[in-house]
């Protein structure tokens, strides 16, 4: 049979996608890549996901996970062609209140997840930007940060266990409920592994009690630097906000524009930041944030009056780079991290970066974690442009990996930051990440491609001498 | 295959350390650890690696025939206090770590009494801070770390800085793996400010504890619970007084409970008060709420404690006493070929801890 | 050949669109389904397709834009600001003149049958005949929902078409076409309330269907002719009020000069913050609020139904934060029964958990859809009616 007449049998046909048009717009995630599916399949269950995992290996063709297709980074972009299998059916709800867990599907929406958690004063860390469209699955697959991640860390500190779908189509749970689960921690590796190791169809994920008190505050400042400067200096008095948040000028102007919620469009950056806990110390925290804030010369602070009000913050925040669209049709960006204290002059070579090829630049970013969203608007049917910004894009993660920094905070490497490995690690390092890859996937066809740059596994340790030293004898 | 210890000239030996006639080397560096590694599995010799000691009685015992002690590891690399991050040698002693990290008002969140144990230790033991319920298990805050597989090659994984979806986490495979995916020489840890408000509070119950959002721990031990507080003056002030309570300034952290046996209970956290209840008076016990561990102490082994522990979804792992005709990890977790294979590809002579792991890995 | 008329979505239009997923949440087509094919970006990558000549305007292509409400739900949560419904009209002239054999029943409805008095008047009187003699069961399938959801017209009154206050007029009032036969005491209470607050107000005799359901099905010609028409009978006011949502919107959309088009519950409620009309004290009733589609999402209005009902006396239930769209959209109902149906009856589960049994709804397909899903003693109203009522001006 042929690959979709198994796919059909496997899960009925109107389950199975193959029109021209319809594979289309499964062809590319939020990301620029595209790729050319040979079929679109939406299991509703991890024995239905195993099943086509089987018929992929059966006639060898790549297998690409999907969830909302929110990625920034290619990883589900079916740049080898293949099957596109969407998670969107999965999407059960099992909340444990007692246990403060709960087994979600991959397909459920990240924010629906603490919309169902609210009535149990419960709710999920995690929160991209993208939160209120991506899905749990896709949160896992790249282990996606987001502003709440300052404190409370990223999607893998919140996976507790999962069930997942891995090589020949064995269901696997891992983990659970109980703490420190004995053996190696599988669960850790799949996570953030952007389905190239498996498909995960669920996930046991912790759920945090909402806190008592919070407050939102936002900051405007004359200079980039002014405000960068106020968060190493936040972080440098003991302070870890729920959230520290940097807009530039072009970003709040554009998200403005659209939200029409008065932000001060004349700053040349605003911080955002959250504190929350006991009133007493969400108080105190916001009014040690404010007087950093004014040291640095912040030109205004406003304290959000009321949930409403801090809702619109945060929808403005989190709609950032959908607003690029009113500058050009296309974004690029980097989502590279520094450590905190270089923020002020990784910020400055930045623009200096965008000044020097000419290039429209935002900036939009976690800025308490050093993850910064440097985003370049240009329209990439000018081949010319297209080089010129990718040119710009190499520069950036270049001085970004020179401050001690990394690749990717939270987006993923998917295709489109893969060549950029090699310059975060050696030779040894991505041969070691390809044999993790290798064991998970013996037949090579989840996703492949991604994340590791080509020839990662061709390193010949065994032509390598590395030689005792002296003195030793053995 | 040579049975006979082999001649250290420049590394030092301990020999009050080597048992059954190991030899004992103490690598300086970690060109010092790849070389004892390459040629252990050269060699075909099974090395049992050793932090500061506290840990050996952890995991099914090892005949070794080459004890590489880490201490001669122990230099913090990279510490600015600022980024609130520390890069140090897997051989640092906990406490000294801590004792630095604490003048600038911050912690790595490592277990409150570690004695004499490393930061390497910890990490390759997988045991975490009493504080892990706010502040996470130390799985959580290991950012980047450096290996030694097991053919001697030195494996960098993350990054120095607080969030990194670079590459696979090879780092989070190392924390709990014995060595498995190749020793802990290095890591950079996330680092915590430590709150000027401190108190513990005691309560006669672990569910007054819910009066408080999120505190930094609730323990109960068989003295009672009592809640650790942590956070602005103002804050802990309130919380303190809405918990009541016998409440006294800063944190005294119980120590663990000693015995014959000790053991670490972990189950869904719900389960916690059905566990204590079930526990004869005679154990000792600490149990982390919220978290859903419990570390015990007893005379002898409990089968049927680890059946039910395991019927809940959980587990009963003996830290230490000897063992016998018991597996001290009672069933072997899913995935053990896995894990194999992955183990096969970071140590293929299985020369570091082997078959310390679950499932005889 | 991508595209062969002059309302195809333009390439500024597609280019607004970097797919950023923001809209998938708010699609009530995506939510049903889970798929990318049924969202709005997978729609907009599906025009975009068309423009490059990677796929024709064929079946598929028009079987993807079928299934979408044209609730625009997705605009309002779109930071790019792209102008959906405005591509989504125009696709689907596109479709209109590229494909084949489309003969479809609600287009000649909304084409031609609603732009004729005569067999609107049909309409109504067979509708309110069949209501007498018990014979709505009857009604063809397709049509059944909305037979079911019709108010009782035995004693629905005059038309308010050629109405005139005889003083200085101020205010015209386009009376609709289903709402002029099928909504009267809407119209009614809207006269009554503008004229308490101190406006004349005309339904000119020449006025007819604003078009919007011919538009959002591709007719553009139709819709154009419809446009020409009111337009004729409405430049001579500065103030035009429709008292439908669906109505409002499109006529606002033309953006005739010196003109404005107001949505009835903004002109009342801005009468009512302007001191022209009674706010009453809290009745202690709740009233459970649907905000319909082209009211909220494609005119943003939220706040005016709620002060109104609050000016009304009743206390506002929230039944849905969001606003998803109940499943009638126009000819919805008829075209995709089956999607319909199940938005339908998730947005009549929203209403029995507002514990009341009073309901308001600002457009009439929208009340249509809650009655046929309710149980009959739901009491379904336009804000207006509810406030006419209660400020002792109504029926």
């Amino acid at each position: 049979m042929t690959l979709t007449q198994d796919l059909r049998e496997a899960l009925g046909d109107e389950n199975v996608l193959e029109e021209p048009v319809e594979l289309h717009l499964f062809s590319k995630d939020a990301s620029l890549m595209r790729g050319e599916p040979s079929v679109v399949v939406f299991p509703a269950n991890a024995n239905e996901t195993a099943a086509v995992v089987r018929i992929a290996e059966r006639h060898r063709v790549p297998i690409v996970a999907r969830g909302a297709g929110t990625g920034l980074a290619a990883g589900a972009s079916p740049t080898q062609g293949g099957i596109v299998v969407v998670t969107t059916r999965i999407k059960d709800i099992e909340i444990d209140v007692e246990n403060r867990t709960a087994w979600v599907g991959a397909g459920v929406i990240n924010l629906d997840l603490s919309v169902a958690a609210k009535p149990h004063g419960l709710y999920f860390a995690p929160d991209p930007s993208s939160q209120s469209a991506c899905t749990i699955g896709g949160n896992v697959a790249n282990n996606s940060g987001g502003p709440h991640c300052l404190s409370e860390g990223s999607t893998t500190s919140h996976v507790l266990g999962m069930e997942a779908v891995l090589t020949g189509g064995e269901v696997v749970v891992l983990g659970g409920a109980a703490p420190d689960p004995i053996g190696l921690d599988l669960k850790g590796a799949l996570v953030g592994s952007e389905g190239t190791l498996g498909i995960v169809t669920r996930a046991l994920v912790r759920l945090l009690p909402i806190e008592p008190d919070v407050r939102t505050l936002l900051m405007d400042f004359a200079t980039v630097e002014d405000a960068a400067r106020t968060v190493s200096d936040v972080i440098a008095a003991g302070v870890v906000p729920a959230a520290l948040e940097l807009m530039d000028q072009e970003m709040v102007r554009a998200v403005d524009n659209w939200l029409g919620a008065g932000l001060p469009i004349d700053a040349a950056a605003v911080l955002l930041a959250e504190v929350v806990g006991e009133t007493e110390g969400v108080v105190a925290q916001s009014e040690l944030i404010s007087d950093i804030g004014r040291q640095n010369h912040a030109t205004g602070v406003q304290v959000a009056a009321d949930d409403d009000e801090r809702a619109l913050l945060w929808l403005g925040r989190k709609s950032a780079f959908g607003a690029i669209a009113q500058l050009a049709p296309d974004y690029y960006l980097h989502d590279a991290v520094v450590p905190r204290t270089r923020l002020v002059e990784v910020m400055t070579g930045i623009y200096g970066i965008a000044e020097k090829y000419g290039l429209t630049m935002c900036n939009v970013f976690h800025a308490g974690d050093g993850n910064l969203h440097p985003l370049i608007a240009f329209d990439s049917s000018d081949p010319e442009m297209n080089r010129l910004v990718h040119e710009a894009g190499d520069e950036i993660v270049a001085l970004c990996l020179k401050a001690g920094g990394a690749l990717s905070g939270e987006h993923g490497i998917g295709i489109e930051k893969r060549d950029l490995m090699r310059a975060s690690f050696s030779e040894l390092d991505l041969d070691a990440q390809a044999r993790l890859k290798e064991v998970f996937d013996p037949a090579g066809v989840f996703n492949p491609t991604k994340v590791l740059p080509e020839g990662s596994r061709c390193f010949d340790f065994g032509g390598v001498r590395r030689e005792l030293p002296d003195g030793v004898w053995v | 295959m040579t049975r006979n210890p082999p001649h250290i000239a420049r590394l030092e030996v301990d020999q009050s350390l080597a048992a059954d006639g190991a030899a004992t080397l103490e690598p300086r560096s970690v060109d010092d650890v790849a070389a004892i590694l390459k040629h252990a599995s050269e060699r075909g010799l099974k090395v049992q690696v050793v932090g500061g000691g506290t840990h050996s009685g952890y995991g099914r015992p090892v005949s070794p025939d080459l004890l590489m002690v880490m201490n001669g590891l122990t230099q913090v690399e990279v510490w600015n206090p600022d980024d609130l991050t520390v890069v140090v040698a897997a051989g640092a002693p906990i406490a000294e770590m801590e004792a630095k990290l604490n003048e600038a008002n911050q912690t790595s969140v490592m277990p409150e009494h570690p004695g004499s144990g490393t930061v390497g230790g910890a990490i390759s033991a997988g045991v975490s801070a009493l504080r892990r319920g706010k502040l996470y298990p130390t799985r959580e805050r290991v950012l980047e770390a450096t290996l030694v597989t097991g053919d001697g090659r030195v494996v960098r994984s993350g990054g120095r800085v607080v969030k990194n979806v670079t590459g696979y986490d090879l780092h989070r495979l190392a924390v709990g793996a014995f060595g498995a995916m190749g020793v802990v020489v290095s890591v950079c840890l996330k680092l915590w400010p430590v709150p000027e408000g401190q108190m513990t509070v005691q309560v006669d119950d672990p569910d007054r504890a819910s009066e408080v959002t999120r505190p930094l721990a609730v323990l109960e031990t068989r003295e009672g619970v009592s809640v650790f507080l942590a956070g602005t003056h103002s804050e802990v002030e309130a919380q303190t007084r809405r918990l009541g309570g016998t409440a006294r300034p800063g944190h005294s952290w119980p120590v663990d409970p000693a015995g014959e046996f000790t053991w670490s209970l972990r189950v869904p956290p719900a389960e916690m008060a059905n566990a204590i209840e079930r526990m004869p008076d005679a154990w000792g016990f600490l149990a982390v709420h919220g978290v859903g561990e419990i570390r015990c102490s007893s005379d002898s082994f409990d089968p049927d404690f680890r059946s039910w522990a395991e019927s809940v979804g959980g587990r009963l792992v003996v830290t230490s006493g000897e063992a016998e005709d018991f597996d001290p990890w009672g069933s072997p977790p899913p995935g053990v070929d896995l894990q194999a294979k992955l183990i096969a590809q970071f140590d293929p002579r299985r020369v570091i801890n082997p078959g310390r792991l679950p499932g005889g890995l | 050949m991508a595209w062969v008329t002059d309302h195809h979505p333009t390439r500024s239009e597609l280019d607004a669109c970097v797919q950023c997923g923001l809209c998938l949440p708010a699609c009530p087509t995506f939510r049903l389904t889970g798929r990318e094919t049924a969202s709005p970006r997978g729609r907009i990558q599906a025009m975009d397709a068309v423009a490059k000549g990677l796929v024709p305007v064929d079946d598929t292509f028009a079987g993807l834009l079928d299934f979408c409400l044209g609730c625009r739900a997705c605009e309002p949560v779109c930071p790019g600001m792209v102008p959906y419904g405005r591509m989504l009209e125009g696709a689907r002239a596109e479709i209109e003149e590229q494909v084949q054999g489309r003969s479809r029943l609600s287009g000649l409805l909304a084409g031609t049958a609603l732009r004729s008095r005569l067999l609107r008047k049909l309409s109504g009187w067979s509708l309110a005949a069949a209501q007498r003699l018990k014979l709505t069961s009857l009604s063809p399938r397709r049509f059944r929902r909305l037979v079911a959801g019709a108010r009782d017209l035995r004693q629905r009154g005059p038309s308010i078409v050629g109405y005139s206050s005889g003083e200085a007029t101020k205010v015209a009032l386009l009376a609709g076409c289903i709402q002029d036969e099928w909504f009267r005491p809407v119209n009614r209470a809207t006269v009554q309330l503008l004229e308490r607050a101190g406006y004349g107000v005309e339904a000119p005799n020449d006025q007819t269907c604003c078009g919007a359901l011919a538009a959002h099905s591709g007719l553009t010609a139709q819709a154009e002719q419809m446009s020409s028409q009111n337009l004729d009978a409405f430049a001579q006011f500065d103030t035009v009020v429709a008292t439908a949502a669906g109505c409002s919107a499109h006529l606002r959309e033309a953006g005739w000069e010196g003109t404005e088009v107001l949505d009835v519950t903004v002109a009342i409620a801005r009468a009512v913050s302007e001191g022209r009309l009674p706010e009453l004290p809290p009745n202690g009733k709740e009233i459970a609020v649907q905000d319909p589609c082209h009211l909220r999402h494609a005119q943003r209005v939220v706040d005016e139904p709620r002060q109104i009902l609050v000016a009304a006396g009743y206390t506002v239930v929230e039944i849905d934060t969001v606003g998803m769209c109940c499943g009638a959209a126009g000819l919805y109902t008829i075209n995709q029964p089956e999607a319909s149906a199940q938005l339908g009856e998730a947005k009549a589960q929203q209403v029995r958990e507002a514990r009341t049994r009073l309901v308001a709804s600002a457009n009439p397909g929208c009340e249509m859809q809650l009655r046929s899903y309710l149980d009959s003693d739901y009491e379904i109203r336009h804000p207006v009616e509810w406030y006419a009522e209660a400020i002792g001006s109504g029926r």
